[in-house]
């Protein structure tokens, strides 16, 4: 495997660059699938059957410390590839660990909150306003728990094996994932979240 | 330590925090619709924009071309799939 | 057994309970002979493990013949029930089934894996990459695809066929109305086969943009690569829109939710504008890989470069943008209204435009070409008059107010054959055809194939253009009988001999094939049709690594001009070449998708959740893996060569 020094190590081989642009489309992809689950959203936002509408159960603290502690962890994450770019393994790793407790906060809280909506008769079922709620939610939801488990893995390698070109793209990679997911979390904030309540 | 929080990330996450509060300002002030979308639409936007540019080192690269392609590429398909979604299912109702 | 009664077919007749035994039997067969001929190790290590993307390829094609055949036989079961009015061959339940299975099996397993065989196969030869950039994944990929295939088509024989139309509308595709597992079976198994394309469509358009050899810009590149990287970029951008439509279908079927179903605020409408947000851009992933094809089969047998080269890929360009912003026009008659008909009325005559453009410019390449009539190139020039009927009912169909007319009637049945069998299916046969010697290192009969392109030729228009009368008369799509004073009766025939007739094609090409089996020659050149694009500048059948040498592009036409214009192609010496393990775990983890599809449809939680874990697991075993690939030494490639030029 040709390594090339002159750039950082997630881009010092020919498969690592691939491997970036191709994660890069990838998201190209997440992009159109969260822009469908909005287009849904919004077709269905007002169609509420029986069921409550966004203004009746939504709340303000959870979604506020949800976002947080989620902008927090994308700032945590890119701390950490900055610390692994001038080789700092160990400090890398803390903000890795730091960004995926966050992660866990934020599954908490969304856990808690969804909790809460099935309590008060905003189940899945209740009416197609909440399915698309819980579902948009929830998908943004699977991402972060995948997020979780994939993130533990490539701390374990980066411990196992260390700062290789191989770990170094992984971690990277992993880092543009969360920061997509931040993103995201973003627009739900925005236009889920506060147009709901506005 | 200090190597380890450079001022670009640091800025941007105030930064990001910043456009937070005013998204904010959605909901604790009173507003009309189309003004609190506007200023949703600005705040998400160059949130995103943010995030892409000094977290995501979309443009560090010579692929840069093609990652803002495929990101410009991807935001105008969503964005006409989302207002022709609405223009097929409600507006067009109206 | 109450547990075994779910399995039950909800509407069996004579046929399925024969195609049962068939599968039994087929199955077994397939086990008996394996193991007699001690060929399982065979099997698992060069095929089942490959990440070869040849053999992807290969296997991909292998996949969509065998499919072109079950929803042959669909197309003709449906043709002989409508031949003469009043028929009984079918009731009409068996005939949704049909017509269902026949739409899913002919787009989605048929279309798109013979679209994949010749991208796998060609892409990666034709801009001299010695594989596609992520070569695991495109194992994965396949394997995805050829479970979800699987998972569909056991449906007809265990819990029933889908039979809400291969749209799948709701409300008949909800709960409400289709209440055996069927539309369970259509909503999974797409899911699953819809994973592995979008990961085809990343995979490529990674090794088009990063994996050319030196010197070949993207202004260089061959036409077909052109338009696999546009139909890769569509594939992206739209296959998620199907994933979220298909999964908030399962959730309603399955978890109760009201997406689609007409109470608690539930709206159907929207599955049918997502399901056409990615299925019109899913037209334009087939038809452009095939004008792709095309390019290459003119500009090769008319002996001349592409006429218009630049106005090609941008009309290309311009499609992939376009393609995304007509998707009404397939629901004009649902009460949108007038303003957001016209809309996209006007996007739909716009799109026709760059299609125009392309037609043009083949024909502007044949103008004055030295014209040699082989079977690839009389697909093609099959291709040009009868998509142009195609064409131009499409335009028909795309103006909204006359749309009413036509909306639902044989009429749109016509139009869209006539648009998918010259467009993509017959650049398929020219593209089997023309890299068959690529594949197989000999060529397929002349003769046989020239009377197949002509029988099916002509078979297609004796098939699709009665329709095009009964269908302005008022022939619905989708209605399994009609009664004798409609009148439709005699064309109605007239459609089944065509029918007929294209099954004699298919049956054709296959006895071609058995027939060049037996005696073709085996001694052809690497570039047996005097092309011009790279992949005709390795040997025939092309050896593991591609090019011993990578090759150095400085034209278009890489190869034409190192013929003519003694461009060197291969500099420098052999050295050691990297390629990529072989690997089960696509396989595998394809078979777990598969348990879980299954387990999802029959709502078998525990086997689902076992399964899911299984997939994750195959991942977790991937993130954890330490693979470095291997290399193939100077030596073994100085003795392959050898082997392969002795040959020639």
């Amino acid at each position: 495997m040709k390594i090339d020094h002159s750039l950082p190590l997630e881009y010092s081989t020919e498969e690592n660059r691939l491997k970036i642009l191709g994660f890069w489309i990838f998201l190209g992809a997440e992009i159109m699938l969260f822009g469908t689950l909005f287009a849904s959203y919004f077709t269905l936002v007002d169609r509420i059957g029986s069921g409550p509408s966004g203004k009746e159960i939504f709340e303000i603290t959870p979604v506020l410390i949800e976002t947080i502690v989620l902008l927090t962890s994308s700032f945590t994450i890119g701390l950490g590839v900055h610390a692994m770019r001038i080789g700092r393994k160990k400090a890398m790793m803390s903000f890795f660990v730091i960004t995926l407790l966050l992660g866990l906060v934020f599954l908490g809280v969304e856990i808690f909150e969804f909790i809460h909506y099935v309590h008060i008769g905003a189940g899945l079922q209740t009416s197609a306003f909440t399915a698309i709620l819980l579902s948009t939610l929830g998908t943004h939801g699977l991402h972060v728990t995948f997020g979780l488990f994939w993130g533990l893995f490539i701390l374990l390698q980066v411990k196992k094996r260390g700062l290789t070109p191989e770990t170094a793209n992984k971690s990277f990679i992993f880092s543009l994932y969360w920061h997509f997911l931040d993103v995201v979390w973003i627009f739900i904030f925005s236009f889920v979240y506060l147009k709901g309540m506005m | 330590m200090k190597e380890l929080f450079p001022m670009k990330q640091i800025l941007g996450f105030v930064f990001s925090l910043l456009l937070t509060v005013i998204a904010l300002a959605v909901y604790f002030l009173d507003m009309s619709f189309s003004t609190g979308m506007t200023i949703l639409l600005a705040t998400a936007f160059i949130q995103a924009a943010v995030q892409l540019v000094v977290f995501m080192h979309a443009g560090e690269t010579k692929d840069k071309g093609a990652i803002y392609t495929n990101v410009y590429y991807g935001v105008f398909i969503a964005l006409a799939t989302v207002f022709g979604t609405l223009l097929t299912m409600i507006w067009g109702y109206n | 057994m109450d547990f075994f009664d779910r399995f039950a077919i909800p509407h069996p007749s004579l046929a399925i309970y024969a195609s049962m035994v068939a599968i039994v039997l087929t199955v077994i067969a397939i086990v008996v002979g394996l193991t007699y001929f001690k060929k399982w190790g065979y099997l698992w290590r060069e095929w089942l493990t490959t990440v070869d993307h040849k053999r992807i390829g290969i296997m991909y094609l292998i996949s969509a013949l065998l499919m072109l055949f079950r929803g042959g036989v669909d197309a003709l079961m449906m043709r002989a029930q409508l031949a003469v009015p009043e028929n009984t061959l079918l009731d009409a339940q068996h005939y949704n089934e049909v017509f269902t299975t026949h739409g899913v099996v002919m787009i989605l397993f048929m279309a798109m894996p013979f679209i994949m065989a010749l991208m796998n196969f060609v892409v990666p030869l034709q801009i001299g990459a010695r594989d596609v950039a992520f070569p695991r994944l495109n194992a994965l990929s396949f394997w995805l695809f050829f479970f979800g295939a699987m998972l569909f088509n056991i449906s007809f024989v265990v819990g029933g066929s889908p039979d809400a139309g291969w749209t799948s509308y709701f409300p008949l595709a909800g709960n409400e109305f289709s209440t055996s597992v069927g539309t369970n079976y259509y909503m999974i198994a797409i899911q699953i086969a819809g994973i592995g394309t979008l990961m085809t469509g990343i995979n490529f358009i990674t090794t088009i943009l990063k994996m050319r050899a030196p010197g070949m810009t993207l202004m260089k590149m061959p036409m077909f690569t052109w338009s696999s990287l546009i139909a890769n970029v569509i594939i992206v951008f739209a296959f998620p829109v199907l994933t979220v439509a298909l999964a908030m279908g399962t959730l309603d079927r399955l978890f109760g939710t009201h997406f689609f179903t007409t109470n608690n605020g539930g709206m159907d409408m929207l599955w049918a504008n997502l399901f056409w947000v990615w299925g019109h851009p899913e037209v334009y992933i087939l038809i452009l890989p095939a004008f792709g094809i095309y390019s290459e089969v003119i500009s090769t047998f008319a002996r001349r470069n592409l006429y218009g080269y630049k106005s090609m890929v941008a009309s290309m360009v311009i499609i992939s943008l376009l393609s995304f912003l007509v998707w009404v026009h397939h629901f004009f008659t649902m009460g949108q209204g007038a303003l957001t008909n016209s809309i996209f009325s006007i996007t739909t005559m716009a799109i026709a435009v760059p299609t125009g453009v392309k037609i043009f410019n083949w024909l502007f390449t044949l103008y004055k070409g030295k014209i040699e009539i082989t079977t690839p190139m009389l697909y093609a020039l099959l291709f040009i008059p009868l998509f142009t009927i195609g064409g131009v009912t499409g335009v028909m169909l795309g103006m909204s107010a006359a749309d009413y007319q036509y909306h639902n009637t044989m009429f749109l049945v016509a139009h869209f054959h006539m648009v998918i069998i010259p467009g993509v299916v017959f650049a398929m046969l020219a593209g089997l055809t023309y890299y068959w010697p690529k594949m197989f290192g000999f060529m397929l009969n002349e003769r046989i194939g020239k009377i197949t392109a002509w029988t099916i030729g002509i078979s297609t228009l004796v098939a699709f253009m009665p329709m095009f009368f009964t269908g302005l008369d008022g022939q619905a799509r989708r209605m399994y009988t009609y009664s004798e004073s409609t009148g439709f009766g005699p064309l109605n025939m007239v459609s089944f001999v065509g029918a007929i007739g294209l099954a004699i094609g298919f049956i054709l090409l296959v006895y071609n094939v058995y027939y060049s089996i037996r005696y073709a020659s085996r001694d052809i050149s690497a570039d047996p049709w005097d092309a011009r694009t790279l992949e005709w500048a390795t040997h025939s059948p092309v050896p593991e690594y591609n090019f011993a040498i990578v090759p150095h592009v400085k034209s278009e036409e890489a190869l034409w001009d190192a013929k003519k214009k003694r461009h060197i192609l291969f500099q420098g010496n052999y050295e050691k070449i990297h390629m990529p393990n072989n690997s089960g775990v696509p396989f595998i983890m394809g078979s777990i998708f598969f348990i879980w599809g299954f387990a999802l449809v029959f709502s078998l939680w525990p086997l689902a959740i076992i399964a899911t874990i299984g997939i994750l697991a195959c991942m977790a075993h991937r993130s954890m893996e330490i693979d470095h690939g291997r290399y193939i030494s100077v030596k073994e490639i100085e003795e392959t060569e050898t082997k392969l030029r002795g040959a020639k």
